[in-house]
């Protein structure tokens, strides 16, 4: 349509002038994560239901998974994207991975990790399609993922080769993440952590840890569909150029090689040490790093550490 | 009121949609220089874009459609009733009624029936009748339960509760903490459905009026409308209707949100509204009515379901409560061999057959807009029960397709739609769709595994996250099914539709 005569909108607002009655903790800066906000999926109330026939209860907040828990039978899902750790619920449930699919009478299929724990559900892990659902979404993760593991940090340590290795996944279904054109390369500029975006699960656990519980503002996701990835906030492509204060938040929670502290990327390939994803993909981005300019966090802010006044002189402002 | 009046006075009415704006706004200000002692209404579209420019003349209870009108014509045709007589030479049809567009015996604008479309292309855009939201206000109860006992089903993608009970969405909000919104989702981008397009730009006065009526049924304090970006006569003509309806104390707000697919997804519509700066789908449940926008209890529904919720206020008798999909559903019929976009109102109770003109030919049919069902046959009754279990999609559009449509090109195409345009959030649709696109290249490589590609399918509808994931793979599934030895002769290096082996 032109615009005429008829005087047309000029352009739409797009945030309704409405209250938001959320409580909105003080910060000085709004961080943009790239991520919806989920309402909370906790069970509203204490409930008792069954797991594969099991009766259990459980408290308030509980998730499905955690009805599975206290009869251990989430040793049956892999639950690949779930983080479960008891001193921290700011991470997660993203329930993307969706390997943690149970069967439910009242509602069929659900993520067992964010679907609220309800009394009186009766809940199957071993039903043909909950099954399925958990092995097709696993084979899928891994389609995605590059499967070197020889040559990872994380050989050994890696939560999503525990999950194929305890669903007895041989073949995966639709093959693995394996064109060598396709390839990101290897982010190298930061001297503390290294990104491997070729092993990333989009599981948004560094994501979380960098803004919901080390309150940094770093990290994000960003595109779309298969473009979706692990950004930075500040749009810069690189983590060196990024705010990252290496707190290594992000490596500590990345449940594969994709997030890894620099002194160990070679930690765990076999069959020679130092064989690594980086000499086999051969490609990465950021200059080498000769020495420690500054002693903490170079990337913090607009700083880099050529203009730091490290050399002595006078900051002059 | 323009309906009543019109029964005295001759009148003009020129129907200006987006879709064929400049030749319509044309030929409106030819009707008004014309015009000496008839009244001149510019309407809303008439959802029959094959008509445009429509004008209509009326005069002694007679009505006059001209289609494709230019603005010479409109001269004459407004000199022609001026001077007293209709002007019926060479006109699309000439109709006894003097009350709603009227219905021809052929054509576009003769299939289904005119209920909540009765006074699309009639009456002003900003012109109410009768307001249902002053009623809801004086006995919010009596709404509440008219509907309830009706058992009213949300209508189209968008709403926040599609083809489910509108209310219990409404109590779900009502013993929800905090103050409620309404949010009157009309963000669509999908060509092939138009419905709420069509009634934002013919009706946003009734649209808004339904969502008011809403507001006070579950004690709302705001009114949301919400876009498409590129919505810009809508959103001119809905903020018109804003001045003019009385809103008894709620708020209304006109926001605009992407003109992506995923924009129009229940979630991703709040998220927008709340400025996100990328739209991901949310977790439910809760889903909006408890926890939407702003964390308020948020009461979620298309300008569709809006419009029957005013129909069954105001005829209560016609709507069949026994019915498991009381009222009528719009459906935009596009395709080969469609002249334009006609978007037609059936009773639910209505084969979808009679949504196509007589002699249309087709080689098969995608009911349900961008990830429908395909099907040979449209002799499946509106209801979205009847269309779930024939297992094609409710959203509301019917794509008509040639012999030389290939169905395997065809499910290939929606699937790298699906591909492209999801948010990227869970595995099963970002992950699942990429594979779906693999696996039907698979058999232009000699290499059909219908099972494998069922297997991918159902997984990817039970376990994505939200109705994007969960009708992603029905175009495939349901190629397959009805097509299954045409798409299997790819495989042995044959298109029988002779179309797409070289392109791929």
């Amino acid at each position: 349509m032109s615009t005429d005569h008829t005087g047309r909108a000029e352009s739409l607002p797009s945030v309704p002038s409405i209250d938001d009655p959320r409580p909105h903790p003080p910060l000085t800066e709004h961080f943009n994560t790239g991520t919806a906000t989920d309402p909370d999926v906790g069970a509203r109330e204490t409930s008792s239901l069954t797991v594969d026939g099991e009766e259990v209860s459980v408290g308030e907040e509980a998730t499905i998974i955690d009805a599975l828990g206290e009869v251990g039978a989430d040793e049956e899902l892999s639950a690949l994207c779930y983080y479960d750790r008891e001193d921290t619920d700011r991470i997660g449930p993203r329930s993307e991975c969706r390997t943690c699919m149970v069967e439910t009478d009242e509602h069929g299929l659900v993520p067992s990790c964010s679907h609220p724990a309800e009394d009186g559900m009766a809940v199957r892990t071993d039903s043909t399609e909950a099954e399925e659902a958990r092995s097709v979404n696993l084979d899928l993760v891994l389609s995605d993922h590059n499967l070197r593991c020889t040559t990872c940090g994380k050989n050994g340590r890696c939560e999503l080769q525990d999950a194929a290795i305890e669903a007895d996944v041989e073949v995966p279904r639709y093959g693995v993440f394996d064109d060598r054109d396709e390839y990101e390369p290897i982010d190298e500029s930061s001297p503390f952590i290294q990104i491997d975006r070729n092993k990333c699960i989009l599981c948004n656990r560094c994501v979380e840890a960098c803004n919901d519980v080390q309150v940094e503002g770093v990290l994000r996701i960003e595109g779309s569909g298969p473009d979706t990835r692990i950004g930075f906030q500040n749009g810069a492509d690189e983590m060196m150029d990024s705010t990252c204060v290496s707190c290594g938040h992000c490596a500590t929670v990345c449940p594969t090689g994709s997030l890894v502290e620099q002194d160990y990327t070679d930690a765990a390939t076999i069959p020679v040490p130092g064989f690594t994803q980086e000499n086999s993909i051969g490609e990465t981005i950021g200059e080498d790093y000769d020495g420690q300019p500054n002693p903490a966090t170079p990337m913090k802010g607009n700083q880099t550490y050529e203009d730091d006044a490290l050399d002595g002189e006078a900051d002059d402002e | 009121m323009v309906g009543t009046e019109a029964a005295t006075t001759p009148a003009i009415r020129v129907a200006v949609g987006s879709a064929e704006y400049d030749r319509a706004s044309a030929v409106l200000e030819a009707a008004r220089e014309a015009a000496a002692d008839v009244r001149v209404v510019e309407t809303g579209p008439t959802g029959a874009a094959a008509l445009a420019p429509v004008m209509l003349a009326t005069a002694d209870g007679r009505t006059a459609v001209h289609a494709d009108v230019s603005p010479d014509r409109a001269r004459e045709l407004v000199e022609t009733l001026d001077d007293g007589e209709l002007p019926t030479d060479d006109a699309h049809a000439v109709v006894e009624s003097d009350e709603g567009v009227p219905m021809p015996e052929t054509g576009p604008l003769a299939a289904g029936q005119r209920r909540v479309l009765a006074r699309c292309g009639w009456a002003a855009p900003a012109a109410l009748d009768e307001s249902l939201a002053e009623r809801a206000r004086d006995d919010p109860d009596d709404l509440r339960e008219g509907v309830a006992g009706a058992g009213l089903l949300g209508r189209g993608r968008g709403d926040g509760h599609t083809d489910e009970s509108i209310a219990e969405g409404w109590e779900t909000a009502r013993e929800s903490d905090g103050e409620a919104v309404v949010v009157v989702n009309g963000n669509e981008s999908d060509p092939a459905v138009d419905g709420d397009r069509l009634l934002l730009e013919s009706r946003p006065a009734e649209v808004l009026d339904g969502a008011l009526a809403v507001a006070a049924a579950v004690e709302a304090t705001d009114v949301v409308v919400y876009l498409n970006e590129d919505d810009e006569l809508a959103a001119r003509r809905v903020r018109e209707a804003v001045e003019s309806v009385d809103a008894g104390g709620t708020e209304i707000d006109v926001v605009a949100g992407p003109d992506r697919y995923i924009a129009g997804e229940m979630t991703m519509a709040l998220e927008a509204m709340e400025g996100a700066d990328r739209l991901e789908a949310r977790l439910r449940p809760p889903g909006p009515s408890e926890v939407g926008l702003y964390g308020r209890p948020t009461v979620v529904h298309t300008p569709r379901t809006l419009a029957q919720i005013r129909a069954f206020v105001a005829a209560p008798d016609e709507f069949e409560t026994s019915a498991a999909d009381p009222g009528t559903r719009l459906l935009t019929v596009t395709g080969d061999g469609v002249a334009g976009p006609a978007t037609v109102e059936l009773a639910t109770d209505t084969a979808l057959t009679e949504a196509v003109a007589d002699g249309e030919e087709y080689k098969m049919a995608c009911v349900g807009g961008r990830f429908g069902g395909i099907t040979r046959s449209l002799d499946v009754p509106a209801s979205a029960p009847a269309l779930t279990g024939a297992r094609l999609g409710t959203e509301g559009g019917v794509e008509l397709f040639d012999g030389a449509t290939c169905a395997l090109e065809f499910a290939g195409a929606r699937a790298k739609f699906a591909r492209e345009a999801n948010c990227g959030r869970c595995v099963p649709c970002r992950e699942g769709s990429k594979q779906l696109v693999e696996l039907l290249r698979d058999v232009y490589d000699g290499q059909f595994q219908p099972n494998e590609l069922r297997e991918l399918s159902r997984v990817v509808a039970e376990s994505s996250t939200c109705e994007f994931g969960q009708a992603a793979p029905r175009p495939v599934t349901t190629a397959i099914d009805t097509f299954e030895r045409e798409i299997a002769a790819h495989a042995e290096g044959r298109c029988p539709s002779g179309v797409c082996m070289e392109t791929n």
